[in-house]
């Protein structure tokens, strides 16, 4: 069976390896990608929507509907990884400890457990004190990441950036408070709900401003027909459509990311993990 | 004779950088352990970013305008992050070296 698979990837391997003798050359000026299509945008994107990147422009407007099915994508990931993981039955084994005097208590029935409250906590199973300087660098940087993120997915339309990057990073940036503390302190902000909620909604938005483009009398994700709906300059209208597309990827993106960190690191339990 | 005096210094702090870079890299080739080779890594990650940027930072200053200072701010921010992040990084990696149980290197291990 396995020099069966070895065979099988040799095979393909060799097959894309011929394939990839007919590409034009890296860089080629005279391959049809630079003759036809990027003149096109280069000469046109700016008059005709108003973006000054023109790589969000051909990404959210040009092809609109392949970044949207991208989004999906993503929110897919997020969704085959909680029905894949996800285990809903109680945990074996539970531990609390005594916070005034640091005793572990050790629960091994599944029934039993105990409402966590200023005596008592809901602890790992190998958990380790957790170490002041790390929690303190992370409490300062955590915030400074998230506004960093915010920043990227804001100036998607002017300059490199946009919805993925800074969803990845806001999302980074939760995972990093699961490392720097425990998996229980960022599912306690962060819940289950509230990721699955976001992950929807993100994709929603993206969605919800094609249809309303619709609704308002053009094509779908047509963002210049939402000219009537803003009080601002219609000229710019398309870039502020790109802009709520943008916010939408980055909050689908952050919540997925989130989702399949927690799913994997806890086993689908979602109770303890790195 | 401005520019002179601001090429100068920039090219200065670079080139002391660089020397700090490659004694950094070196460290990490050269030292004999895990532990060890942690210690110029954590070198050449502050003081070494510190004078590379303070380089780029002096040559930016060839006229004086908000925009300039503003950069510059931005700049030294990067400083500032990295002089938070990397000790702590060095620092939970050693310290996940300690709790995984790997011993620092002696020089009796040597002759066995």
């Amino acid at each position: 069976m396995k020099f069966l698979g070895l065979v099988i990837v040799c095979l393909t391997g060799g097959l894309l390896l011929y394939g990839s003798m007919d590409l034009p050359d890296w860089g080629d000026p005279a391959s049809p990608a630079s003759t036809h299509l990027s003149d096109y945008y280069i000469e046109h994107i700016v008059e005709e929507t108003q973006v000054p990147n023109l790589v969000t422009a051909v990404l959210a407007d040009y092809r609109g509907y392949d970044t949207m099915f991208e989004t999906a994508v993503v929110f897919c990931a997020g969704l085959a990884c909680f029905l894949l993981l996800r285990d809903f039955r109680p945990g074996k084994n539970r531990y609390y400890r005594h916070i005034p005097t640091g005793v572990m208590l050790h629960f091994k029935n599944p029934d039993t457990r105990m409402i966590p409250g200023n005596e008592f906590e809901h602890m790992d199973r190998d958990w380790v004190p957790s170490d002041i300087i790390i929690k303190t660098v992370c409490r300062i940087l955590i915030p400074f990441i998230q506004i960093y993120a915010l920043y990227v997915v804001a100036h998607g339309d002017f300059s490199p950036g946009g919805g993925f990057q800074g969803g990845v990073i806001f999302g980074s940036s939760l995972i990093l408070m699961a490392i720097s503390y425990n998996l229980k302190t960022l599912l306690k902000r962060v819940t289950e709900k509230f990721l699955s909620i976001f992950a929807a909604t993100g994709v929603l938005i993206y969605v919800g401003l094609g249809v309303l483009a619709v609704i308002m009398g053009g094509q779908f994700l047509d963002y210049g027909m939402l000219a009537p709906l803003v009080p601002w300059d219609p000229g710019h209208v398309r870039a502020l459509g790109m802009l709520g597309v943008e916010i939408g990827v980055g909050i689908a993106v952050m919540a997925v990311m989130v989702i399949i960190y927690v799913n994997i690191v806890s086993e689908g339990r979602h109770d303890e993990g790195l | 004779m401005m520019h002179i005096i601001i090429n100068i210094l920039s090219v200065f702090c670079l080139l002391t950088g660089l020397i700090f870079f490659i004694g950094g890299a070196v460290g990490i080739m050269r030292m004999p352990d895990f532990y060890s080779r942690l210690h110029p890594a954590g070198k050449l990650d502050t003081l070494g970013i510190f004078t590379m940027v303070a380089g780029l930072v002096i040559y930016n200053f060839h006229h004086l305008s908000l925009g300039v200072v503003l950069l510059s701010i931005k700049m030294f921010l990067i400083v500032f992050f990295v002089f938070l992040a990397s000790p702590t990084a060095t620092h939970s990696i050693v310290d996940a070296g300690m709790r995984a149980g790997l011993r620092p290197w002696t020089k009796k291990k040597e002759k066995e």
